[in-house]
């Protein structure tokens, strides 16, 4: 995906501190995509997000896969912020810069560099602030924990089984969600300063970011005293839910929300293909909205679909009701993804080579006509750009 | 206007249902004016989904719409009328930005594919977000937010060993990582148009932009791992699980260092036992340890034990259902939740986008539109149409 243009990236010019720790990392990486130039500061240690799972044993080191996914493109240099030394380097970086993005907790701040000294260095620095509860609610404790704040954002209330409890789903979703809306923060300071040239700052709650994700239960609690519970893998009603198949599961939507034709194509379907009890849906009764929400017939339909399902791949049965415009999704492995042939179609992995090697990375999540995205780069060694301070750094010299 | 980044950018919104919704809702906090072609003639699913508040019902009560239609404003247009497109076509003209979440073809249709628009507004960022991409075999292939959570592999590895993948419980890609990434996408699109005169068009497949937030997965997959689903449990905090409390309601803990540990089984009067004292002697006894948990904290209510932990700094959260989150004082304190009083629902929370200014004013969320509310007033401003040629095209179903 090069640049057939001559345009410039879409951050080309922005310098960004990137001061985070796993709650803000991804934030960062996709300004980084977007042309920005992104210099990590890590202590001597490291940054936690080099201890973040999914930690991979690669020739006896443990490598996170976490870390060369949120730091792809950027570049890190180390600064000691407990000796006044870092901090005098740390404020020379700032003083060139153009934004600076911090997580779990205020960490300039923390550095000893309150907004007012901030200010004096960069007058119209942009900054985004990321933090479990947002500035006005720390936490006894850090770091942030995604479980913490899956539950504490509501969404973890709404996953897992009824019988078991609450389970988060993979990934450390709180961090990804606190990401993506600290880098919209990002952007919205930064198109402010271009239009009047104010440096703001944005206080990201990663808590709220996980609350944008309560789909109608917050206004149903509002609207009808009624709290949502988790649904767990028992479909909510015939036709919609995670179903088994032979190879697997497969995950799919007929009838709810304005797809009552996908409800008759998908009787259809099981009549033409023969299943067994399939006949027994014409039935008029299972045309009604409410009928299917009943107890047995999401019972009952489950029955007809699992046997007719059992003998039949994933892909198929998904090729197939896609064909009849069924919502039909395959519930796909990592190794499913890797070989799925739209993806490839679309050129959508790329191969960066690591230190520890060669390794497949999705590209971004959006493409771009005007600006092309960098491809994943590979993620900056602990301090490999540390030469640059007081040398190009301070210059202004984009990479 | 410091908080406005966006005022003065116009915004032809053909987004509806879930993730395109999202993405409008946060430009029109930032500033922008959203216009939002609706029409009776085929309504957003949305606006008769429920909740409903008892003794409400049609297409202006559903607070589901409510919840992700804030400051914008509606424009019924019938898009099925000659003179419906033809009107899209005069008002592309006049925006910086077009939006829609539909199927690959449907803008195409309506003669507002991005080539058209283009001619017709050379500097124009065009925003889709179908579900596969406009290319590759799969294009034309529908689905749900569920589904694509599905399809892109987060419900998999969200399950406990042994039992069948739940995903999230919800249409998660349609709240978070769809609609935000899109956001990104535009507001940078904005600072190159700002700079350089120049629109593009941006695509988010929805698969593709879902894929990314298991990235590290793919990633860890080419380390040679197979990722796999572990529930709640994590290789670096034992215990990290959720407990039931005396009261039925929910908690979860996290004890990453050994200190956090003794710290919780002080606080909870459990006994010490040595080779629990490190990480990988409590990752040996982690069944029993959950299980000492249980019976311990299932004699305490909530209130008493996060009261308990929090005093003993052992990380702690609630799990919070919907209730406990739309009472949550310090989210209103913050100004997440805003009371809108909507003249069919009567007053409602609404949520502004989960960022706000430090030191400067926050952002009017203002109440979901009723459909074709501002059909007038924007056609007027944008097109100049007289109040006569807007009557006759309410008559004629066209304004609809």
């Amino acid at each position: 995906m090069t640049n057939p243009h001559t345009s410039p990236a879409a951050l080309e010019g922005v310098r960004v501190v990137d001061l985070t720790d796993e709650l803000g990392a991804y934030a960062s990486r996709l300004l980084a995509d977007l042309g920005a130039e992104v210099i990590r500061v890590e202590p001597p240690a490291g940054s936690a997000t080099r201890r973040v799972e999914p930690i991979v044993d690669v020739d006896g080191e443990p490598v996170s896969a976490f870390e060369l996914f949120v730091n792809a493109g950027k570049r890190s240099v180390v600064i000691d912020t407990s000796r006044p030394n870092g901090v005098a380097q740390l404020e020379d970086l700032i003083s060139t810069s153009d934004l600076v993005i911090e997580s779990p907790v205020p960490v300039l701040e923390e550095a000893g560099l309150d907004a007012e000294r901030v200010r004096a260095l960069k007058s119209d620095l942009c900054r985004v602030i990321i933090t479990p509860y947002g500035l006005d609610q720390q936490p006894g404790w850090s770091p942030t924990d995604d479980l913490l704040v899956m539950a504490s954002g509501g969404l973890l209330h709404l996953g897992g089984y009824p019988d078991i409890g609450p389970v988060a789903a993979y990934g450390g979703q709180s961090r990804f969600a606190a990401s993506i809306f600290g880098a919209v923060a990002a952007m919205a300071a930064l198109l402010q300063r271009d239009l009047d040239g104010t440096g703001s700052t944005y206080d990201v709650s990663a808590q709220e970011c996980v609350a944008q994700a309560l789909e109608d239960s917050a206004a149903t609690y509002a609207l009808t005293g009624r709290v949502r519970e988790r649904q767990g893998d028992r479909p909510r009603e015939a036709g919609s839910g995670v179903y088994p198949c032979r190879d697997g599961y497969v995950s799919m939507i007929a009838g709810r929300l304005g797809t009552a034709r996908a409800w008759s194509a998908l009787v259809a379907w099981l009549n033409e293909a023969g299943a067994d009890g399939a006949a027994e849906l014409l039935d008029p009764r299972w045309s009604t909205f409410a009928f299917r929400q009943t107890e047995n017939a999401i019972e009952e339909f489950g029955r007809i679909f699992t046997a007719f399902a059992a003998t039949r791949n994933k892909l198929d049965l998904y090729t197939e009701a896609q064909s009849r415009m069924i919502a039909l999704s395959p519930v796909s492995t990592v190794a499913d993804i890797l070989a799925n042939p739209q993806l490839l179609a679309r050129d959508f992995f790329v191969d960066v080579p690591e230190q520890v090697g060669v390794v497949r990375f999705p590209r971004g999540p959006y493409r771009m006509s005007g600006t092309p995205l960098h491809d994943p780069r590979r993620a900056p060694a602990l301090g490999a750009d540390t030469e640059l301070l007081g040398h190009d750094l301070v210059s202004g010299g984009a990479a | 206007m410091i908080g406005a980044p966006l005022a003065g950018v116009r915004v032809l919104d053909f987004c509806w249902i879930g993730a395109g919704a999202l993405v409008t809702k946060t430009l029109a906090e930032l500033g922008a004016s959203v216009y939002r072609i609706e029409s009776r003639s085929h309504p957003d699913n949305l606006r008769l989904a429920p909740p409903f508040r008892p003794g409400t019902e049609g297409i202006e009560a559903s607070g589901y719409f409510a919840s992700r239609n804030s400051s914008k404003q509606s424009v019924a247009l019938n898009m099925k009328t000659d003179k419906g497109r033809e009107l899209a076509v005069e008002l592309v003209g006049k925006v910086d930005i077009v939006t829609s979440n539909f199927r690959p073809g449907i803008m195409e249709r309506w003669g507002l594919g991005y080539k058209e628009v283009r001619e017709r507004n050379p500097s124009v960022i065009y925003l889709t977000m179908p579900m596969q991409g406009e290319s590759g075999p799969h294009a034309s292939f529908v689905g749900f937010g569920s589904t694509i959570a599905a399809l892109a592999g987060l419900v998999d590895l969200s399950a406990v060993p042994g039992r069948s993948p739940v995903g999230t419980g919800t249409h998660y890609p349609d709240h978070v990582p769809n609609p935000g990434h899109a956001l990104v996408a535009l507001l940078a699109a904005i600072r190159h148009r700002r700079r350089t005169g120049e629109g593009q068009r941006i695509e988010v497949a929805q698969f593709e932009s879902t894929v990314n937030v298991i990235g590290p997965a793919i990633v860890a997959a080419g380390l040679g791992a197979t990722p796999i689903a572990t529930g709640n449990r994590s290789r670096t905090s034992i215990p990290h699980a959720a407990f039931r409390c005396r009261d039925e309601q929910w908690i979860v803990l996290s004890c990453e260092t050994d200190s956090q540990w003794s710290a919780l089984i002080s606080a909870l009067g459990l006994p010490y036992i040595e080779r629990r004292s490190s990480i990988a002697g409590r990752r040996a006894d982690e069944d029993s340890i959950e299980s000492d948990l249980r019976s311990a904290i299932g004699r305490l209510d909530r209130s008493k034990l996060i009261e308990l932990l929090d005093r003993a700094k052992v990380p702690n959260a609630p799990v919070n259902s919907s209730r406990d989150i739309v009472e949550d004082a310090g989210l209103w304190k913050r100004g997440f939740w805003r009371d809108v009083e909507h003249p069919v629902i009567g007053h409602i929370p609404i949520s502004r986008s989960p960022f706000r200014l430090v030191d400067g004013p926050q952002p009017e969320v203002i109440r979901p539109p009723l459909l074709g509310e501002n059909t007038f007033e924007v056609l007027h401003d944008q097109l100049g149409m007289s109040q006569e040629d807007y009557v006759q095209l309410v008559e004629e179903r066209v304004l609809y």
